[in-house]
């Protein structure tokens, strides 16, 4: 009696520490998304105090510099985003402490590859990690991996979140590495479609099932 | 014979669209006195009143925009561009592009008509909430019709669809007409060569047609996301939160399929010089920080996280707002502003 009692206490203890760190990473992505907010407010302001003292100023040296200076201020909240991205979907396959580690492995090789080559090549190296990640999430998810659950139940919304994730960090990586691609828009089709089912199956997950019924029933 | 037909078609927008309009906007001077009458008075009549108000001023904006389309189909009808041989010629041997002739359609949120779609959208969800929450939420029936009269207003003054209906398609048309009559075939095929830049890659593309009015129906829906989240801060209620958050789940939806179906036009119509732009940047902030309202409502009955997540969503409409008048403040490949 007394231990079970002590398991269930364990069990609630580490539901607890499960819950902060859920809290405490969703605390980082809203606040690493709202320091990029503000980043854009700053983007507004230098561009308007740009054309005030030269409206022609985009076709100046000042518009690759302002580029560049934007892409750079922008940086460290996407690395916060991408990394807390990578602590929060797969946290339930793997152990936590040892999924803090390879986050701190990929941070550390992430800040290396962009001190040798530059921000581009440690942009690329952690989105290509997100995507394999994100990937292999998706496909745990989609084979009902009874070690996988989220924040919220529902295998609709395990699917549609894990889909809405791969599909920004499809996104950024199209966007950040793919741009003089040819297959720069067809890859940016594919992240639409991620991100609309993604988003309207976490939406939507009742919604769904129910037709889903009504379809099997006919 | 095509232009006559069509500016009488565009006097009969203007002689049965303005005052449809013009009452709308009286009926949205009372409707507004009501709702802060009703803030300060409490009486349930004031509610029923503004229901029926909002319900009579929905359907005539509604009526409105029936007028708008069938003008915009009456243009598609009747103004044609045929292209010279010349011009379909030099088309075909520069871009491989088969011409005879086009037509315009204009989608139905361009130049003074998007704010008249905007209010649309809205009184269409507050006549909803209106329906669906008239003895739950009250509050959120009063400041959807305040946020409504205030937006009809503002039509009515700075962007009425009514007055002179689609200007700048109208001065194309105008010059279109101009150059036939004149029988310049250099002048015909220089404005034939323009409009057809116009036509297939402004008006007529999938686009044009997506992109903003799903924009504008997120718009209409995170209005409400907003008055839930005000009310969520005055008073602790569920009801508040799981409007607002329904509401935020439509908008978002539409925010985020509508701005990503812009972006390959984007790519194609601007080439490279676009990016971190006034509007682009007002659009990402927006949308990071829709992000975020919807990432703080996770831990919603967390120890303050109810405030952070109320103040987040205002915080959110206020950006919206303030992105929506980028267009006309700070100049940019996106924007009508000068300095």
């Amino acid at each position: 009696m007394s231990s079970t009692n002590s398991s269930s206490k364990i069990n609630l203890s580490s539901n607890f520490n499960l819950k902060n760190y859920d809290y405490y990473l969703i605390l980082a992505t809203s606040f690493a998304l709202l320091l990029i907010g503000i980043v854009c407010v700053f983007g507004v302001w230098y561009t308007y105090d740009l054309y005030t003292t030269n409206p022609d100023w985009q076709s100046t040296i000042q518009y690759p510099e302002y580029i560049s200076m934007m892409n750079l201020y922008v940086y460290p909240f996407i690395l916060v985003l991408l990394l807390s991205l990578g602590l929060c979907i797969p946290k339930r396959i793997v152990p936590r402490t040892e999924l803090i580690k390879a986050t701190g492995i990929i941070l550390l090789l992430t800040l290396i590859a962009s001190f040798i080559g530059g921000i581009e090549l440690g942009m690329s190296f952690i989105l290509l990690m997100s995507i394999a990640v994100q990937a292999v999430v998706f496909v745990l998810t989609i084979m009902k991996s009874g070690s996988l659950t989220f924040e919220r139940e529902g295998h609709l919304i395990q699917i549609g979140s894990s889909l809405l994730h791969l599909g920004t960090v499809l996104f950024i990586f199209d966007f950040a590495s793919m741009r003089d691609s040819v297959y720069h828009i067809p890859i940016f089709w594919v992240v639409t479609l991620l991100i609309g089912i993604g988003t309207f199956m976490s939406f939507y997950p009742s919604e769904i099932s129910k037709l889903g019924r009504k379809i099997a029933l006919h | 014979m095509e232009y006559l037909e069509y500016l009488a078609a565009r006097e009969i927008v203007s002689t049965f669209g303005e005052p449809i309009l013009t009452y709308a906007t009286l009926i949205s001077v009372i409707l507004l006195l009501l709702s802060l009458y009703y803030l300060v008075k409490r009486e349930e009549r004031l509610i029923e009143y503004s229901i029926k108000l909002l319900q009579v001023n929905t359907i005539l904006i509604a009526l409105g925009f029936v007028i708008l389309m069938w003008f915009h189909f009456k243009i598609y009808s009747t103004i044609e561009v045929i292209y010279p041989e010349y011009v379909t010629a030099y088309m075909y041997q520069t871009s491989g592009i088969q011409l005879t002739s086009s037509r315009f359609a204009i989608p139905l949120w361009i130049e003074t008509e998007k704010l008249y779609f905007w209010a649309l959208c809205l009184s269409l969800f507050a006549w909803q909430i209106s329906r669906k929450y008239r003895d739950t939420a009250k509050g959120i029936i009063v400041s959807l019709n305040v946020i409504l009269s205030f937006l009809v207003i503002i039509t009515y003054l700075y962007s009425n669809p009514f007055t002179e209906p689609l200007p700048i398609v109208h001065s194309e048309i105008t010059n279109w007409s101009q150059a036939i009559a004149a029988q310049n075939p250099q002048i015909v095929g220089q404005i034939a060569m323009q409009l057809f830049g116009r036509i297939t890659y402004y008006y007529n593309t999938m686009y044009m047609w997506t992109h903003p009015p799903m924009l504008f129906i997120a718009y209409a829906s995170l209005a409400v996301t907003f008055a839930g989240c005000v009310f969520m801060l005055l008073k602790k209620d569920e009801i508040y939160d799981k409007i607002a958050y329904n509401h935020a789940k439509i908008g978002y939806f539409l925010l985020t399929v509508g701005m990503l179906i812009g972006y390959p036009w984007a790519v194609m119509a601007w080439d490279g010089d676009w990016w971190w732009d006034s509007k682009i940047n007002g659009s990402i902030m927006m949308w990071v920080l829709y992000s975020a309202y919807l990432h703080t409502r996770i831990h919603l009955h967390k120890k303050g996280m109810w405030e952070v997540t109320a103040i987040l969503g205002i915080v959110c409409f206020i950006s919206l707002v303030f992105t929506y008048l980028l267009t006309y403040v700070v100049p940019g490949i996106h924007s009508m502003a000068q300095i």
